[in-house]
């Protein structure tokens, strides 16, 4: 079954289409990554999805339901999650705050000003800090943390959503080998019971955690396969890894 | 592991109380009517600065406009106490109308006929202006610096309103209603124990309210919001409608210090919406400390303490002074006066400065 859709998707920007009729489907419990050289668009279809941007043409159904015209927190609570590509969590409050804040399915105001409970989605709040390996750093405040463990603790706000689709741009964008592969096996946990879609430039990464590979270039789908099957297409080859192949 | 007990709740609630019964033994303590009277002003001055750590300290919102709602408020408070003195029947119209060629009273003033009335729109009307023009704003994502001048220019618009309106508010030389506030049949004196006890009551009710308010799950996210707006957003959360509720309640406790600053002082004018005192409150909020709502009034009591003793040959130059406080503070101590209590607390229970920063439980108190 399909869920996430885009159908002849457009962004224009007066002249200048950063995203060209793209069509894609993500099935669900899939892990897609998206490919593609700089300007190709990969960031563009995210916001898209999120309703950061308006789509300039075209449709993006999530599980069947049209929601391009929604603004960004309806879709976030329609169940998509997104991790930016610069980092962004809460400087100033704690791990456990940021874990908090992220964790609700009651966003009323009013509401949440009659909520006064430590912390009620223990179990979910456990489960998490053990994935992502923060969970000795509870109590530290995170602008504090190192680049990969803001990057972990991101993760674990986008998971504490308990989003049906995860959207995760360049999750690996400044980290160190190990805790690239620390990354890894944090997204090979998470396959098959979520669904993810990952932007990433590092290829050994997404050898790592690939199943289906979706190469953009120009706001336009190039090609979609398999590692071994993108790895061997001319035509990406050419556009996007250079004669030299794949590093 | 020992953690500096600057972060535990407990004790932070004790402090607050502590402080607020202090407050309120003074009227026992000292029988001073002139110190009553300006302690009194204080608390005013010390909500102002609470409604600014609100709305900057916790919900990154710097707001240079907090008079407005103090402004607004104290006009209404003004009118109020001013048709108290009124007669209906033998004297229907306050004399600065008569003098400014109007013979009937205004539809504006009509309301404040009556007492309760007055008071719910001196209260309301501010409130309401800062959802409506919080509303405005934040539904269109305005941020930062941007809210600085545009909370500018809206309290500059009310300044020339009420100073050119001279028939409705008297202009420059304001509204002085000749008695004192007068409610359920009880005249209060701005000089009496019961108008400072209200100040104070005011101020501490408010200020526990608040507290409580950001310990919820709802002062969470608006700190959150703070950090991360856009974060924030795509967790699913209305930020723009979080921001409103902030900005509405900075205007009612900004409402509230107007309301009261005109029942101790018996006065009002435009310079309740100067710029002076809105950038003021900025300064009180940021000198004692704007991530604690005790380090705002501290700063507000302490500031204006200053103001008041340091001897008449430096009031000429007492904006420079207060200009170069703010400096100091915002080069040196960036939590102002309550971060060296931070410090110093942490230092003894235990805890090196470093070490504190790790292991700080709340950063807001």
């Amino acid at each position: 079954m399909s869920l996430l859709e885009l159908r002849n998707v457009s962004k224009r920007y007066g002249d200048f289409a950063a995203i060209d009729g793209l069509d894609l489907t993500i099935n669900k419990g899939e892990l897609r990554c998206l490919l593609g050289p700089n300007g190709a668009g990969k960031t563009t279809c995210m916001d898209l999805i999120v309703g950061r941007q308006r789509v300039s043409e075209g449709t993006v159904r999530l599980m069947g339901t049209d929601i391009a015209a929604l603004s960004e927190h309806q879709i976030a609570r329609k169940g998509v999650g997104r991790k930016f590509q610069i980092p962004s969590v809460f400087k100033e409050l704690t791990v456990r705050q940021n874990l908090e804040v992220a964790f609700n399915r009651n966003k009323d105001p009013f509401l949440n000003m009659l909520s006064f409970k430590n912390f009620k989605g223990m179990k979910r709040y456990d489960e998490i800090t053990d994935l992502i390996g923060l969970k000795d750093r509870s109590n530290t405040v995170s602008g504090l943390l190192s680049h990969g463990e803001t990057q972990w603790l991101e993760i674990g706000l986008v998971l504490m959503q308990d989003p049906v689709l995860l959207l995760m741009d360049e999750p690996t964008a400044g980290m160190t080998e190990q805790e690239t592969y620390k990354t890894s096996q944090i997204f090979n946990t998470l396959k098959g019971s979520h669904t993810l879609v990952v932007v990433e430039h590092d290829m050994s990464f997404v050898r790592e955690i690939a199943d289906v590979i979706t190469v953009m270039h120009m706001g336009k789908l190039l090609a979609e396969g398999t590692i071994t099957e993108i790895e061997n297409n001319p035509q990406v080859r050419n556009v996007y890894l250079g004669t030299e192949g794949i590093h | 592991m020992s953690a500096n007990i600057y972060h535990n709740r407990k004790a932070q609630w004790l402090a607050y109380i502590g402080l607020f019964l202090l407050l309120a033994l003074v009227p026992v303590l000292f029988d001073s009517p002139f110190l009553l009277n300006q302690l009194a002003r204080y608390a005013v001055f010390a909500m102002l600065a609470v409604s600014v750590s609100l709305v900057w300290g916790y919900g990154g919102i710097l707001s240079l406009g907090q008079g407005i709602a103090f402004g607004l408020a104290a006009y209404g408070m003004g009118m109020t106490m001013q048709m108290q003195f009124q007669d209906p029947v033998s004297d229907p119209v306050p004399s600065f109308m008569l003098t400014n060629d109007l013979s009937t009273l205004p539809l504006l003033w009509e309301p404040f006929w009556s007492t309760p009335v007055g008071l719910a729109l001196t209260i309301a009307v501010p409130t309401i202006f800062f959802i409506g023009f919080g509303a405005m704003m934040f539904q269109a994502r305005v941020a930062g610096v941007f809210v600085a001048i545009m909370t500018l220019a809206m309290l500059a618009a009310w300044y020339a309103m009420a100073y050119d309106m001279q028939p409705f508010t008297s202009g420059f030389n304001g509204i002085s209603p000749p008695m004192p506030f007068e409610f359920a049949g009880v005249s209060i004196d701005p000089y009496s124990p019961t108008a400072y006890l209200i100040c104070v009551g005011f101020l501490a009710a408010l200020t526990l309210a608040v507290k409580l308010l950001m310990q919820s799950k709802f002062g969470l996210v608006v700190q959150a919001i703070r950090d991360d707006p856009e974060r924030v957003r795509f967790l699913g959360y209305n930020v723009a409608y979080y921001q409103v509720i902030v900005f509405a309640i900075s205007g009612f406790i900004a409402a509230c210090g107007g309301l009261c600053w005109v029942m101790v002082v018996q006065y009002v004018s435009p310079t309740s919406l100067e710029l002076t005192l809105s950038v003021s409150a900025v300064i009180w909020a940021a000198v004692g400390g704007r991530l604690s709502l005790l380090g705002a009034i501290l700063g507000a009591y302490l500031v204006n303490g200053l103001q008041s003793y340091m001897g008449d040959e430096l009031q000429d130059v007492w904006m420079i002074v207060l200009g170069s406080i703010f400096i100091g503070v915002v080069l040196f101590l960036p939590r102002g006066l309550v971060g060296l209590i931070e410090d110093a607390l942490g230092y003894f229970t235990g805890k090196s400065e470093t070490e504190t920063a790790t292991v700080a439980i709340e950063r807001t108190v």
